[in-house]
């Protein structure tokens, strides 16, 4: 059991690690130059005002002036949300899609493996990443932000990355649907990027106008890390969304991958 | 008993009917070649055995287990082999790696003893591998579990002449132990090696099915003869000659017949070099099954299919007449080996009211 999920999990070690040093060092970047930010004694607040109600949804920019807010809007809406998850989408994309293609899934569902295994281990392997990320970053970034002398609530950072695990397994998920749906690996990456990013934009433009319904299936909505940041308030029912929206599309993805022919 | 039952095995991919109302048998303890040209329907045919596919009409069973029921099919593919016609690997994960991962999803009972005959670098990453190295991994994998049945697309296609002898022997050996295997190839010699019964697959229809011998009586040999002075037109008139070919001081000819008589008549000439090789798979379609009609002459029913849908009897329809017309710009030569197939132009009108 969870043979597959070892197996590709291992495989992803090295991009892990990688990513890992990656994210680090643009906090380490970032947070590095924030005193001089504060120090400056310009008026973000009023800065921020001035940014069209979109601008700020996306990468919301609510509390410049404090760590909390300037991570939130500098590393978390940007890396976190937006890239962490499109790159979740591409991963998860490639991974059943490309070894239809390449032929290379001939020689597992050979063996006496489900296709429904095979997925599911699959997504585990993925979700993997995901999980380690979430361990190691918080830790990373609440030491950066004591060696630059500053001060960051640790309980806030525990919690902004709990909650963006359900949201990184449903772009994952979404990736996977993709993945199953798609016989060629390179649409599949595509497609999933692609939808990923347009329900973040859906949910960015529709941000404060009479239109705002129109992100509901946004999973942006659903998990905010300037709300946990600098509001210090939790989505517990966003976070269920998204669980329960995981689960409908890694369904989805089995009915697919069931039906079709590889 | 039979380890592999096809039944009226239709596979379509659109527009295209890949697999015709197939059916056939694998009997347990044998090694049956399926063999035809690239693109007759052999890889859909095998696919759809392991489940990778689903068949569009009818069904098989492997190991008893019937295609269509996932559960059963993938219990007994605890007990199937599979090798691919190009097996595809993760190219970041060394062959060790590989194995150890097939171990545990399949199981391990023999891959020590099948390294000391197929050794690939099992310590490099796979993305290094030559073909033939992939195609021993491949092997290894397939033969690991020690399956009752192996079920091979083309298994050869990557392997040293040296390699693929060894593998040949290797079967044998396995077909004592009494594993069945089912074997794919359009290379008709190496069928002729290692096979016991053969299965003929031409656009997706099964052509023929007989024993390796009967095959081997009807296919001939493909003889080239270059002699001192040019032979007279008379001079190859034996019997078991035909689709004679001359140029100059060659004559170019397929005998089928005992090869000692062969050896008798060539004696009579004064040869500067002889080459006696097996004819090429089409040739031997041409002239000894005709067109795909003569599959009814062996038991395969075609109407059925043809019957079931009016454009899949317009697609074979279309590609069989193609087939024929290549065969008729044959036919000139056959005829003149005092060969001819007399059932052809009947064969065709039948396609055509198909």
């Amino acid at each position: 059991m969870l043979e597959i999920t070892r197996y590709h999990a291992r495989r992803r070690v090295k991009g892990t690690v990688a990513m890992t040093i990656g994210f680090a060092a643009f906090c380490a970047l970032i947070v590095g130059i924030f005193p001089s930010i504060e120090a400056s004694g310009v008026d973000f607040e009023a800065y921020i005002e001035s940014l069209p109600e979109a601008f700020q949804t996306s990468f919301g920019v609510e509390a410049f002036a404090t760590m909390e807010g300037f991570l939130a809007a500098e590393f978390y809406q940007f890396i976190w949300v937006l890239l962490l998850g499109l790159y979740m989408a591409y991963a998860a994309g490639d991974s059943i899609a490309s070894d239809v293609e390449r032929g290379r899934l001939d020689l597992v569902l050979a063996t006496p493996v489900s296709r429904t295994q095979v997925l599911l281990e699959r997504f585990l392997a993925l979700f993997g990443t995901v999980l380690v990320l979430n361990i190691v970053m918080p830790l990373v970034i609440f030491g950066i932000v004591l060696a630059v002398g500053e001060e960051v609530a640790l309980g806030s950072i525990l919690l902004v990355h709990a909650f963006s695990i359900p949201y990184l397994a449903v772009c994952t998920a979404i990736g996977l649907v993709l993945s199953t749906a798609v016989t060629r690996g390179n649409v599949a990456t595509r497609g999933a990027i692609a939808v990923v990013f347009l329900l973040f934009v859906l949910h960015s433009v529709t941000g404060g106008t009479n239109f705002d319904w129109l992100g509901w299936a946004s999973p942006t909505l659903y998990y905010d890390p300037s709300e946990i940041l600098v509001e210090e308030t939790v989505d517990l029912a966003g976070a269920l969304v998204l669980m329960v929206g995981t689960l409908l599309l890694l369904t989805l993805a089995r009915t697919i991958f069931l039906g079709r022919d590889v | 008993m039979a380890v592999i039952e096809v039944e009226g095995l239709t596979k379509r991919f659109g527009d295209v009917l890949a697999n015709d109302d197939l059916s056939f048998a694998v009997e347990s303890g044998e090694i049956f070649g399926f063999l035809g040209p690239n693109g007759a329907g052999k890889s859909t045919c095998i696919r759809c055995l392991m489940g990778f596919q689903s068949p569009t009409a009818g069904t098989a069973r492997v190991l008893g287990a019937d295609v269509h029921d996932d559960a059963a099919l993938r219990a007994a593919r605890g007990r199937v082999g599979y090798l691919p016609a190009h097996p595809s690997f993760d190219e970041d994960v060394t062959g060790r790696r590989f194995l150890d991962h097939q171990a545990r999803l399949k199981g391990d009972e023999r891959s020590d003893e099948l390294l000391e005959l197929f050794d690939p670098p099992l310590d490099r990453k796979i993305g290094g591998y030559s073909t033939g190295n992939a195609q021993m991994l491949a092997i290894v994998q397939g033969f690991m579990h020690a399956p009752d049945l192996v079920i091979m697309d083309e298994p050869t296609a990557g392997l040293d002449p040296l390699k693929q002898e060894r593998f040949n022997e290797f079967l044998r050996a396995e077909r004592e132990a009494g594993v069945s295997i089912f074997f794919s190839s359009h290379v008709l010699s190496e069928v002729r090696r290692v096979c016991d019964r053969i299965g003929v697959i031409r656009d997706g229809r099964l052509a023929a099915l007989e024993s390796v011998e009967e095959l081997m009586g009807r296919s001939g040999k493909r003889v080239r003869v270059l002699t001192a002075d040019p032979v007279a037109p008379g001079d190859l008139d034996w019997p078991g000659v035909v689709d004679v070919e001359q140029t100059g001081r060659q004559a170019t000819f397929t005998f089928t017949g005992d090869t000692n008589a062969l050896l008798d008549h060539l004696a009579g000439f004064d040869t500067h070099d002889i080459e006696i090789d097996e004819p090429p798979l089409e040739e031997v379609f041409m002239h000894f099954y005709g067109d795909t009609d003569q599959g009814a002459e062996h038991g395969v029913s075609r109407d059925a299919a043809a019957d079931e849908s009016g454009e899949a009897a317009t697609v074979t329809g279309a590609v069989a007449t193609e087939n024929l017309e290549a065969a008729d710009g044959e036919s000139g030569r056959v005829q003149s080996g005092g060969h001819a197939s007399q059932d052809r132009p009947q064969s065709r009108s039948e396609d055509e009211d198909a």
